[in-house]
């Protein structure tokens, strides 16, 4: 149907980043078209290494284990999935300069820009959630 | 109640969003009009294989629970362009039920897959799939009035004029179809 699907993800822990891909996933197979703005600790869904070992909140390391029962894909499974699925995926240049995090230290085919850009892309969008 | 498919997709054991996006993969192999089966033991496939078909175009079937185990079935939309239907001589869906109300035995020739017609189908109908239609050609009486139909009026179309084609003198397209029947439906179980 093609709606136009906008993701704001702003924090940076296991849940937040299921909660994120999960949502693009699903409007990816919808071939909707998808972008998610990865702002402050969200970078670190899309940071090479970080997003290997999202810290999981505090009192829900029981969860994991549910998580494997339930044949969850892990984090970098599903960052593939969505990059497969043409998703794009901006990160936020501000919270680069400030966290200190550049360009190479993302998984390949992230895009960077401002505030401005993501608007542009957020400005008729059909669905805009933020996590 | 068997159900003839294309493919078969194994999502047994996926959580959401796994089911709709191996079935996406797998339907975009798919030559249109052809029919997969979704095995899924997530009880959320139900409602979110609905929502996709729907969203995305495709024909949602229906779904057989065994269990625990969900068989949603599917058909991959067609990229044709709708076109004008070429044989002449019609019957609304609306007539057609009235002439059944009076005469149980009409023949009732249905073209869709065997998938959609196992379904829900009008009692009595006979299934020939369109593509096996000028095989099974000898199924059809050829003494006997032949009300034609399928989804959308467009595969029962095609075969009107396939029948008459071969030599048969009462043919009859039923429009619009299965897609909007409002009359008698059973299901094969």
């Amino acid at each position: 149907m093609n709606r136009k699907v906008t993701i704001i993800a702003s924090n940076g822990n296991l849940f937040d980043a299921y909660k994120v891909f999960n949502i693009a996933a699903a409007a990816g197979a919808s071939d909707d078209e998808v972008a998610i703005f990865f702002t402050f600790d969200g970078l670190n869904l899309i940071h090479k290494d970080l997003h290997q070992h999202l810290p999981v909140p505090a009192g829900k390391k029981h969860d994991l284990e549910r998580f494997k029962k339930a044949n969850v894909p892990s984090i970098p499974e599903m960052l593939q999935m969505i990059q497969e699925m043409n998703v794009k995926l901006i990160a936020c240049q501000m919270s680069m300069n400030v966290m200190n995090v550049k360009k190479e230290d993302l998984v390949d085919g992230v895009d960077v820009g401002g505030a401005a850009t993501f608007l542009d892309f957020a400005e008729n969008a059909d669905v805009s959630l933020t996590f | 109640m068997s159900v003839k498919v294309d493919v078969q997709l194994d999502c047994k054991g996926l959580s959401c969003p796994m089911p709709i996006v191996r079935t996406k993969k797998a339907m975009d192999q798919l030559e249109p009009g052809q029919v997969i089966e979704v095995q899924a033991t997530d009880p959320g496939s139900l409602a979110d294989i609905q929502s996709w078909a729907k969203n995305v175009g495709h024909q949602y079937l229906g779904t057989k629970q065994e269990g625990d185990l969900l068989k949603h079935y599917l058909r991959k939309a067609g990229n044709y362009v709708m076109k004008e239907r070429k044989y002449p001589r019609m019957i609304q869906n609306e007539e057609l039920i009235q002439k059944l109300n009076s005469d149980k035995n009409i023949y009732i020739l249905d073209v869709r897959e065997p998938a959609e017609f196992a379904f829900g189908h009008i009692p009595g109908a006979c299934s020939i799939p369109l593509v096996d239609l000028e095989n099974r050609i000898a199924e059809v009486p050829k003494d006997r009035t032949v009300y034609v139909i399928c989804r959308t009026g467009t595969r029962s179309d095609m075969a009107a004029q396939l029948l008459t084609g071969h030599g048969f003198e009462n043919i009859i397209n039923v429009v619009p179809g299965m897609s909007v029947w409002t009359g008698p439906v059973e299901q094969e179980n």
